[in-house]
């Protein structure tokens, strides 16, 4: 019963509180459209194939394969790095430069380079999205305590069957902590691209919104934006969960 | 194997220090003893004396600047799983459930076994260890005690030829640890094994070993080896036996002598 009422009760008071405020603050302000007009707008968009539900299913669909080609390709960099000291010490400047590079400072470069198509945004976020991961992949390797590492070259594993059996297993955590880096880095990043450059898309939808002060559909693309980032980051969590059972949770 | 005059691991003036410079520190300055065939040897010595470094330079982590360290004639030069360690902060797999950790070193390709001497070797070491219907669990959910059983297991479940100890049961409450040392005496006594226990404990050290190694305060060397003549197999009475009381008392004594910190919080 507690549980219940902590887990789903208290969350939909704290939303029920915000759509208050919102309500408020749209009776105080008439440039902000009520929390009903803009659900309505979400209704009608997400029910028809061309309207909102195509410029979400764009966006989440960019991000998903920015975030997974970005990471795939993080991995065994992100491992390579922490391994070999030479690669490390070669690349280690290099890979703090273009992380520490926002990847929105590369949209003029992209858009000449590339054009303002569908490869040059994925580019963007396949950017954004390695470069945040495998700083969290490299790192995460480094951390391993050497006390596993002792444990296992004792019990005669070979450097392979370290790699295989110790670091990957405890890395693995740090490689979904990596892909909510990502998942975060790359919205952000995503918006910003179709604001600049796209037909279609949540960005590009909530741009045009803009130009014609159509406020109800900037509050839609928020709402929109918003909840499938959140909707993503939740499933990567819950992956984690089910793949480190193993792991000791010192919070709840 | 069991000859009781050949050595197994011997230190011959081993010296090894840390950092250079002004941050030099000179850790072991030429200790020189060495564990026999089938012998239980405890290694005692103040906090930060080079004890656990002693541990690693056997384990092959670590190489002395200058001497020697032998494992059966040869040079130590890397790990080895002939050689058990036990650490001191468990090290048992987090992510590998009980009979997983316990059967680690027996999958890998040095040491491979096939399938059902793992499971018997897995089973032996389940029941030597009381860790019965635990075999499924994650360490997570285990207490202390019994996650030290499952270091104590994977380490022995190799069948190594000596077994390095680092302080294995310090982290444990007083009834677990006297359990727990009965329980490594009886394993160390039936397997007639050559082993080196790093101990904080002068009863621990007494109960266990046959022999007692005594470090100086750093620069460590040897300060007395000493030979424990209480009766062998050790039981539970052994711990109020005259000769038990007497060594312990000497050996407190010489350990008093040699802490040169404030005695305020003792
Ligand atoms: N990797 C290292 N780098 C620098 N100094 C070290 C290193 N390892 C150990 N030392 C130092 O060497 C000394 C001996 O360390 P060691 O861990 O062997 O002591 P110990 O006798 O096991 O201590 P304790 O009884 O507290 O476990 C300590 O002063 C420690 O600070
Ligand atoms: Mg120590």
């Amino acid at each position: 019963m507690t549980v219940t009422v902590r887990r789903v009760l208290l969350p939909l008071c704290g939303i029920a509180l915000a759509i208050g405020g919102w309500w408020l603050a749209s009776s105080l302000d008439d440039r902000t459209p009520p929390p009903s007009r803009v659900f309505h707008v979400l209704v009608d968009g997400l029910g028809s194939s061309d309207g909102l539900l195509l410029d979400t299913r764009l966006s989440v669909l960019r991000v998903l394969i920015g975030v997974a080609i970005g990471c795939t390709a993080a991995v065994p960099v992100g491992f390579a790095l922490a391994w070999f000291s030479v690669v490390r010490d070669m690349f280690n400047p290099l890979v703090s430069f273009f992380r520490a590079l926002p990847p929105l400072a590369l949209i003029p470069l992209v858009i000449i380079e590339l054009g303002i198509g569908e490869t040059a945004r994925l580019s963007l976020l396949v950017y954004a999205a390695f470069f945040s991961a495998v700083i969290v992949i490299y790192e995460s390797v480094a951390a391993i305590d050497d006390l596993y590492v002792r444990a296992a070259r004792a019990l005669g594993a070979s450097e392979l069957e370290l790699f295989r059996r110790v670091v990957v297993p405890l890395t693995v955590p740090q490689i979904f902590v990596a892909v909510r880096v990502a998942l975060g880095v790359c919205w952000a990043t995503l918006v910003a691209a179709e604001f600049v450059a796209a037909q279609r898309g949540l960005g590009a939808m909530m741009a045009k919104a803009q130009s014609f002060f159509r406020m109800d559909d900037v509050w839609a693309g928020i709402l929109l934006i918003g909840i499938s980032a959140v909707i993503m980051d939740r499933l990567v969590q819950l992956l984690m969960a089910r793949a480190v059972r193993w792991q000791e949770r010192v919070v709840r | 194997m069991t000859d009781p005059t050949v050595e197994r691991i011997s230190f011959t003036d081993v010296r090894l220090g840390f950092g250079r410079g002004r941050h030099r520190l000179e850790v072991l300055d030429g200790v020189d003893f060495g564990v026999r065939s089938g012998e239980f040897v405890s290694v005692l010595g103040p906090s930060g004396c080079g004890k656990s470094t002693l541990l690693n330079l056997a384990a092959g982590f670590l190489k002395p600047d200058s001497g020697l360290v032998e494992v059966d004639g040869a040079k130590v030069t890397g790990p080895d799983p002939r050689r058990g360690v036990v650490f001191q902060q468990y090290a048992i797999f987090p992510w590998l459930t009980v009979e997983k950790n316990i059967a680690f070193g027996l999958t890998l390709k040095g040491n491979r076994r096939p399938k059902a001497e793992i499971r018997e070797a897995v089973a032996r070491y389940v029941d030597l260890m009381g860790l019965n219907g635990f075999e499924k669990a994650l360490p997570k959910t285990l207490s202390g005690g019994m996650r030290q059983r499952v270091a104590l297991a994977r380490a022995y479940a190799t069948e190594p030829d000596v077994m390095l100890l680092d302080e294995p049961f310090a982290a444990l409450d007083a009834q677990t640890r006297e359990f727990m040392q009965e329980l490594l005496h009886g394993t160390s006594q039936r397997d007639q094994r050559a082993s080196m226990l790093i101990t904080h404990s002068i009863e621990e050290a007494i109960f266990l070993s046959r022999r007692i190694v005594v470090l100086t305060n750093r620069p460590t060397h040897v300060h007395e080896v000493i030979d424990v003549d209480v009766e062998w197999p050790r039981t539970p009475e052994s711990r109020t036996a005259p000769a038990f009381i007497e060594l312990r008392r000497h050996l407190e004594q010489v350990m008093r002598s040699m802490t040169t910190l404030p005695t305020v919080n003792r």
